[in-house]
């Protein structure tokens, strides 16, 4: 067996289209996951800077953004604000917006902006805008402590009619936020990359499945499928080692895809904020993960998508004719469900849009997707991997018995 | 091994290509003739269990084939018309790839395919990617992947079909050197590498085997039908309007024709013994004639 899945494997691998089209879709992962790079900018004072001189300059100013968001931190950054808001000299205004200028902004507020953005969008009703420049008002005389304003903000997300939840389900996402804790802060430049960019593997596992399509159809298309049907495993062990090799190559190009994707930013960024909690991200965010972790998780999600993808493409393989008869159907199986934007987290429509292949790779964590079965309750990634693993299975069990039956012509 | 297809028959909706065969297939060489369209290939690929009958049975040693299963392949050897191959693999992997697919153990694999490459005489492009190989070195490469295994059953379709003189007859010697007490059937629209080579003749027509036997018995059945006549230019034509001409030569300012019919064409023309080009001619007139040149 294993001298079959070595050789099936080669048959993938030493295809010159194999090649071109994994060395084109490495160079486009490169280029999107390198974007943040090329394009980020930063302030200070007197100058703009550009690329890696801005990415250095924000890496040289991270510790001073390192902070546990307790009550009391938050308080002396609200004070700290609210004091720089006192002087009229300090202060600024648009005609709609108040705003910090000169020294005040600068000194005080550009260094870390992002935190108090952050502590503001605690005070902020849901779906609204928090800057730190709206702390004077949202903090005015009798404001609740940071934490507990936190904790009345995700009630009123979950409580929140306009979003359908069961009790069930408030309960699953009340006791999921309750699981999360005092949130430290930090520099997670490199991982906030990663998470607002994982749709654009699908060009790996599009690249993943193109390089698979003729694993079957070829064989077909060449006429081997009579040599290779009329030898003695050729309707039996030739079949799982297709499949395996199949998976293997696809598995192994897709993590090349990913280590590149992942590695450009954070070999830039730094891989800082590891294990930060997921709320650096968005205060509303339920998960009580790090921000590694759900990379993690999403990352495993996206891998049973495209094992799917790949039992889904061997599956067109074995049922039709040429290897571009397979790909006619399975690109726009890939590309259509990037047009469908789903319209809230329930509903079905909206449930099945959050599954389709394109979609299920955004982990949408802060949406409170959530599935119910009877009185159970599942999380979005949860039953994104249980779909598409039952979907591998029949996908697999179909391929074996469409190529055993396959009829030479 | 004993091979037995039993009212085997093969439709493609309203159109018949096998059309109930019935034989018994004994070791030998069976040299499988027809024009083409007469069912060859559906039938040799039924016997390899590659295409599904739409009735009737092909049994191995009194076992149906489906019932077998690994242990009837184990025993086959295949090569089909026109296969593929993997252009980016060299040929010792090709063989290699394929010694796995028929389940031969890694080392004897390596032994068989360098003993192989040696016999079809590719021992100098082993390491060489296939796509590099003219089409007589597929053709070789296409034997010795059917011969791996060292089949009991060796079916090879059309595998002379593309090639120069000089290798067909090196590929006729090939077979002939291979099928050693084994059951080989050779399907070929080409008279002459049969002849030569094949004990049994299956003579096929519309999906039907219409005449078996050896060269000679099949022969025989057209004997008295074949004539040679030597003639002006003017006359030949004329024959040739109203009978099948076999053969046609130039002789200083005549023609010798020779001709297939069952009456006398000619005055002066003469019986002479038939041959298999002969059959061939007799039963598939114009269409074998054109296939045969």
């Amino acid at each position: 067996m294993n001298t079959l899945i070595k050789y099936e494997f080669l048959k993938i691998a030493k295809k010159r289209a194999t090649l071109i089209i994994m060395l084109v879709s490495l160079i486009i992962t490169a280029l999107l996951f390198g974007l943040p790079v090329l394009q980020f900018q930063t302030y200070d004072k007197d100058v703009l800077m550009k690329g890696m001189e801005g990415i250095r300059y924000g890496r040289s100013i991270k510790d001073g953004i390192d902070a546990t968001l307790t009550d009391e931190y938050a308080e002396s950054v609200i004070d700290e604000v609210n004091g720089l808001f006192e002087d009229p000299e300090n202060v600024g205004n648009d005609g709609s917006e108040r705003f910090l200028i000169g020294d005040a902004y600068w000194e005080h507020i550009a260094p870390r902006e992002e935190l108090m953005n952050t502590i503001a969008s605690a005070y902020t009703g849901p779906g609204e805008y928090a800057g730190y420049n709206l702390i004077p008002e949202l903090t005015a005389s009798g404001a609740k402590g940071f934490n507990e304003a936190r904790r009345d903000k995700l009630r009123a997300i979950i409580e929140s009619p306009s979003r359908e939840l069961s009790s069930e389900q408030k309960e699953y996402w009340l006791s999921m936020t309750d699981k999360s804790g005092v949130i430290r802060y930090g520099y997670h430049k490199g991982w906030e990359i990663i998470h607002t960019n994982f749709e654009l593997l699908i060009f790996a596992v599009l690249a993943c499945c193109i390089t698979i399509a003729p694993v079957f159809a070829g064989e077909y298309q060449t006429g081997t499928d009579a040599v290779i049907l009329a030898g003695k495993y050729g309707k039996t062990k030739l079949i799982t080692a297709k499949i395996t090799a199949s998976m293997l190559f696809g598995i192994m190009a897709f993590l090349i895809h990913v280590a590149v994707a992942f590695g450009i930013p954070l070999a830039f960024f730094g891989a800082d904020g590891w294990d930060l909690p997921l709320q650096v991200l968005g205060l509303t965010i339920p998960y009580p993960w790090t921000v590694s972790g759900a990379v993690l998780r999403n990352t495993a999600v996206i891998l049973l998508v495209l094992i799917a993808m790949i039992s889904l493409t061997l599956l067109l393989s074995a049922k039709m004719k040429s290897p571009f008869q397979v790909l006619s159907v399975l690109i726009p199986v890939l590309i259509v469900p990037m047009f469908f934007t789903p319209s809230g987290a329930s509903g079905i429509f909206n449930q099945i849009l959050f599954l389709l292949p394109y979609r299920s790779m955004v982990p949408e964590i802060g949406k409170y997707v959530s599935y119910q079965f009877g009185g159970i309750v599942v999380g979005l990634l949860e039953v994104r991997a249980v779909f598409y693993a039952v979907f591998t299975l029949a996908l697999i069990l179909f391929c074996r018995r469409v190529f055993k039956k396959h009829q030479v012509s | 091994m004993e091979i037995q297809l039993d009212k085997l028959t093969k439709q493609y909706g309203s159109r018949t290509a096998v059309d109930g065969v019935s034989i018994i297939l004994k070791p030998g060489v069976y040299g499988l003739l027809g024009a083409n369209g007469a069912g060859k290939t559906t039938l040799m690929r039924m016997i390899c269990g590659v295409l599904a009958p739409s009735s009737g049975q092909i049994r191995a040693d009194g076992k149906t084939i489906d019932r077998l299963g690994e242990k009837y392949y184990d025993r086959l050897g295949y090569m089909p018309q026109h296969f593929g191959f993997y252009p980016d693999f060299t040929a010792r992997e090709f063989l290699l790839y394929m010694a796995a697919v028929k389940g031969i153990d890694k080392k004897r694999a390596g032994e068989r395919a360098d003993e192989l490459l040696n016999t079809v005489n590719l021992t100098k492009m082993a390491g060489k990617k296939i796509r590099t190989f003219s089409g007589g070195m597929k053709q070789r490469l296409g034997i010795a992947q059917a011969e791996l295994n060292d089949p009991e059953l060796l079916i090879l379709d059309e595998p002379t079909a593309g090639l120069d003189p000089k290798e067909r007859v090196r590929f006729r010697n090939l077979i002939s050197d291979l099928a050693r007490n084994k059951t080989v059937i050779l399907s070929t629209h080409i008279v002459s590498d049969v002849s030569y080579i094949a004990d049994t003749i299956l003579l096929m027509k519309n999906g039907r085997f219409i005449l078996t036997g050896s060269v000679d018995e099949v022969t025989g059945s057209i004997n008295g039908m074949v004539w040679e006549t030597v003639t002006d230019e003017q006359t030949a034509k004329g024959i040739m309007n109203r009978f099948p001409v076999v053969n046609l030569h130039h002789e200083s300012g005549l023609v010798r024709l020779r001709i297939v019919s069952a009456n006398k064409p000619h005055a002066d023309a003469v019986p002479v013994n038939a041959g298999l080009e002969d059959l061939f001619l007799y039963h598939f007139g114009e269409e074998g004639k054109e296939e045969n040149t």
